[in-house]
């Protein structure tokens, strides 16, 4: 099954349903792309990116979720 | 008496965002050393802000920046502080901070403290960014954290209290936060520019 380490956390998908892009990751997860900091393997992935950059099996994530407050 | 860490005169410290954790930071920075301040906010005092910033009933009206300044000289009146009454966004953020050590993100809305934490960490080479996430409500106080996230990300916050019905922004709770973020820019700028100084028995690593 392919995973992907998320938060420093092993996460499985279940098939081959592994996300293409950073962007279909934060769908499958029903996360809020305008509300997340995204890094792959260390390098932060813009936000206007998220669509063409594509993640691999094996990969580590960093996805940091902002809420609203300050 | 002058600030407490005299050997950080050389650092910057950029603070975006003058609001609730802004306020806090500027003034707990102030006491603390960092030999320069960068501020930047475009807004004014309001008289609802006085529930939880770090102004006075009689400076509402003024430009946030101006009574931030008013204020931090009579803490310090040698602090040396840059200040920029804009809003921030992608084109400004890099320029406006290049000079930084260590940025604080203090702003309010989720979608902004994105954009701000995302350019930072993707246009500056060397900065370290240090941003909240979650901090409305009261009590719990020990849920609000300090992590590193990356080695130039260090995130402050319970990760999930945002505003909402019932879910104010107090000054305790906004203070505590506001406070592990001043705590994490001292800790960094110590490993920085003193790096003899003893290390904390506990790391937040």
């Amino acid at each position: 099954m392919p995973s992907l380490r998320i938060n420093g956390t092993d996460h499985a998908f279940p098939g081959d349903a592994l996300p293409a892009t950073v962007a279909e990751l934060l769908n499958a997860l029903e996360i809020d792309h305008a509300t997340v900091v995204a890094e792959v393997d260390g390098r932060i992935v813009e936000r206007g990116r998220f669509g063409q950059t594509p993640i691999r099996e094996g990969q580590s994530i960093e996805l940091v979720r902002f809420v609203g407050g300050g | 008496m002058g600030p407490v860490f005299f050997e950080l005169q050389q650092a910057t410290v950029g603070i975006a965002g003058l609001g609730g954790l802004g306020s806090n930071v500027a003034v707990a920075l102030t006491r603390l050393g960092p030999g320069r301040l960068v501020v930047v906010d475009f807004d004014c005092v309001e008289a609802d802000n006085l529930n939880r910033q770090q102004y006075f009933l009689d400076q509402v009206g003024m430009h946030k920046v101006d009574a931030m300044l008013d204020n931090l000289r009579r803490i310090r009146p040698d602090v040396e502080v840059v200040a920029h009454k804009v809003r921030l966004d992608p084109a400004n953020i890099p320029g406006i901070f290049a000079d930084c050590d260590v940025v604080a993100e203090c702003f309010d809305r989720s979608d902004q403290k994105q954009m701000l934490v995302e350019t930072l960490l993707s246009r500056l080479a060397r900065t370290v960014v240090v941003s909240v996430s979650g901090l409305a409500g009261y009590g719990r106080s020990n849920a609000i954290q300090t992590r590193r996230i990356s080695p130039r990300h260090i995130l402050v916050g319970d990760g999930v209290s945002g505003i909402g019905p019932g879910v104010p922004l107090t000054a305790a709770r906004v203070g505590i936060a506001a406070h592990h973020q001043a705590n994490a820019v001292i800790e960094v700028l110590l490993e920085q520019w003193s790096p003899d100084y003893p290390e904390p028995e506990s790391c937040q690593a």
